[in-house]
């Protein structure tokens, strides 16, 4: 049971610092969607 | 009995670290998802001339917000989503490899991540952040359905068709694309015995009757230039069939997760596919379980057809031209939803492999106790979906937040509907998505106004999707009444307003049964001084105008008897199902509880 939780506690912190990194990653490169005009937007943009 | 809530609580715990500040109070807006508060079940059922895309899911939201705040009901809406999913591939994976028997605790893990890798994948996170929450109400119910499929075979019909039935709930609530998808994922298991594809063949049916029957007798068409516009395309840095393999691909950029497809997250989430498929190939062979062959069909299928509209976009075009049956095809990577359980069971089984726990593949004395190793590795493997798809952390990293309406569109919605008189609300500018600024963060939605009144709501359906090079491709709407509404009024294609003399445009709408006009943006709309038009509510966002009594030619708007008729038979059969497996459940504990039974 001990070893169980222990591999639970070193997996879980690895997956979390894996995480971590590509939440940084992630970071600036939301896409943002360009409106027709001021007002009007396309359903989307591929 | 605790074991038994596992799941339910896993989903719920998922649903909460997925949607984050999204269950608070207010309303998501985002791409198609408008939930509106106080909707109206008489304008749901009015609905358009077109294809009614809105029924049932719509009319649900209408019928639940009569006795629940409106943004309940979108919570419990999106919370279903997740609850549903992880509970529906965590049971399918421990009944097909345990069957009705006890689950071990490494088989509870397995659940876990099957659960887990089924609702936490670039899918769900996409069609997420496009608002299509009900596409992901029947996504989630699929593995409810293949589980009714295989169980078809262990039932007497009567018993095993309620069991289908109550499966497909979730995707009857959803609509075309869910019922879509249910046959395609289950369709090739069932096909296995002629009866159990004729019982979901008749489930699928009875249920879909709200929008099949108005859907053939409307003469909707579909334009085959949504094809060219929703056609998969590559999020990531392994173009379209890689992207489609990792699950991924939607056509709209603005709904990709951020930071999904990088290419270290992009490259971890492509090694946590090879393992899925490599432990689906390797647990089919092992244990040859009763999806085995049919859910890889399933699989195949659907990625033939996500693909179609990249590889052949014009022979697909022309289908769809020939047949608006066809016009679901168009947006392919919907089509990857079978892959995604098969990769959920995968990464379940690669489990089972890691932690040697797969019934049948030890020996007599038990399995060996894993290594510490092998538990890491477990651990990880099962918190891969988090890891390569962060994104989709806390309401999509801010992506979905709710919002409150703007006092001056409650006003608007309030003197519409004490309004007794018929006539429909004309919604401008002639647009359908706007961007508005009271959303908060800017953010893309389908225009809030369009569902906002009780009643009958005309508005531009067109779809304008902007391409890579700068262009633009028009979709054409479905609704026909909208069409030749808009057509007298000279509308500005850059503004989205009347171009015609102001003095004429009471009668033009009047005399089309217009009796409301909405402005649903920040524009110059120039209305205010029109003889003939009273405004009635003006806010920065809101301006809702009465046209003069005189100049309104409108009849009143009756509910569809089609759609009321598909609905009240899809609603029976359902009630008919619930109460059949509840009778024979009462039934079959009955004996078992009584003394003497031993067990």
């Amino acid at each position: 049971m001990i070893k169980v939780i222990a591999a639970c506690v070193i997996g879980a912190a690895l997956a979390g610092g894996a995480t971590v990194v590509a939440t940084n990653l992630a970071t600036e490169s939301t896409a943002t969607a360009e409106p027709v005009n001021e007002t009007l937007y396309n359903y989307g943009d591929r | 009995m605790v074991l038994r809530w596992i799941p339910w609580a896993l989903g719920a715990l998922v649903a909460f670290l997925a949607l984050g500040p999204a269950l608070g109070p207010g309303h998501v807006l985002r791409f198609d998802m408008v939930f509106v508060p106080d909707p109206s079940l008489r304008a749901v059922l009015s609905g358009a001339d077109g294809f009614p895309r809105a029924i049932p899911s719509d009319a649900v939201v209408a019928a639940l917000s009569t006795v629940l705040p409106g943004h309940v009901v979108q919570s419990l809406a999106l919370t279903s989503v997740f609850v549903l999913g992880v509970a529906g591939a965590f049971r399918l994976l421990t009944g097909l490899v345990y069957g009705r028997g006890p689950v071990p605790a490494t088989g509870l893990a397995a659940g876990a991540v099957t659960g887990l890798a089924y609702v936490w994948n670039p899918f769900v996170a996409e069609r997420l952040l496009l608002g299509q929450w009900a596409v992901l109400l029947g996504y989630a119910g699929l593995p409810w359905v293949l589980a009714a499929v295989v169980r078809l075979a262990s039932f007497p019909p009567a018993r095993g068709f309620a069991g289908l039935v109550c499966a497909l709930a979730p995707a009857a609530v959803g609509g075309f694309s869910s019922v879509v998808l249910s046959a395609l994922t289950a369709g090739p298991t069932a096909l296995r015995r002629w009866r159990d594809a004729g019982l979901l063949l008749l489930a699928l049916v009875l249920l879909s009757l709200p929008w099949l029957v108005p859907s053939l007798v409307s003469g909707a068409a579909t334009d085959p230039a949504g094809v060219e516009a929703f056609a998969a395309r590559s999020d990531t840095p392994f173009g379209a069939l890689g992207s489609l393999l990792l699950l991924g691909g939607v056509w709209n950029a603005g709904a990709v997760p951020p930071g999904y497809g990088e290419p270290v997250t992009a490259a971890l989430k492509a090694l946590t596919v090879v393992v899925a498929l490599a432990g689906w190939v390797w647990w089919s062979w092992r244990a040859r379980p009763v999806v085995a062959v049919g859910l890889s069909v399933s699989a195949v299928l659907g990625l033939v057809i996500a693909l179609a509209g990249v590889l052949v976009p014009g022979p697909l075009a022309a289908l769809i031209d020939l047949w608006p049956g066809f016009g679901p095809l168009r947006d392919g990577q919907l089509y990857v939803a079978p892959l995604s359980l098969l990769q959920s069971l995968g990464l379940g089984a690669a489990v089972l492999w890691l932690l040697r726990a797969l019934p049948g593949t030890t020996s007599a004395a038990g399995p060996p106790a894993p290594g510490m190793g092998r538990l890491v590795t477990t651990v990880l493997l099962g918190l891969s979906p988090v890891v390569t798809l962060p994104g989709l952390l806390w309401g999509a990293n801010g992506g979905l937040v709710p919002v409150e309406y703007p006092p001056a569109w409650r006003e608007a919605q309030a003197a519409v509907a004490a309004d007794e008189r018929p006539g429909a609300v004309l919604v401008l500018p002639w647009s359908a998505y706007r961007g508005p600024a009271w959303s908060g963060e800017p953010v893309v939605v389908l225009d809030p106004a369009t569902k906002l009144f009780d009643r009958r709501t005309l508005w531009n359906d067109d779809l304008r999707v902007g391409t890579p090079d700068g262009g633009t491709v028009v979709v054409t709407g479905e609704d026909p009444r909208a069409r030749q509404v808009a057509e007298p009024l000279d509308l500005d294609s850059e503004t989205g307003m009347p171009g015609v003399e102001s003095a004429e445009l009471p009668e033009l709408l009047g005399s089309t049964g217009v009796r409301y006009v909405a402005v649903s943006a920040p524009v110059d709309h120039g209305l205010s001084e029109v003889e003939g038009l009273s405004l009635v509510v003006e806010g920065t966002d809101m301006a809702l105008f009465e046209i003069d009594d005189g100049y309104v030619e409108a009849t009143p708007e009756n509910g569809s008897v089609v759609v009321v008729a598909g609905a009240l038979t899809s609603l029976g059969t359902l009630l008919w199902a619930v109460f059949a497996i509840i009778r024979e459940e009462s039934r079959r504990r009955g004996p078992a509880e009584g003394p003497g039974t031993g067990t």
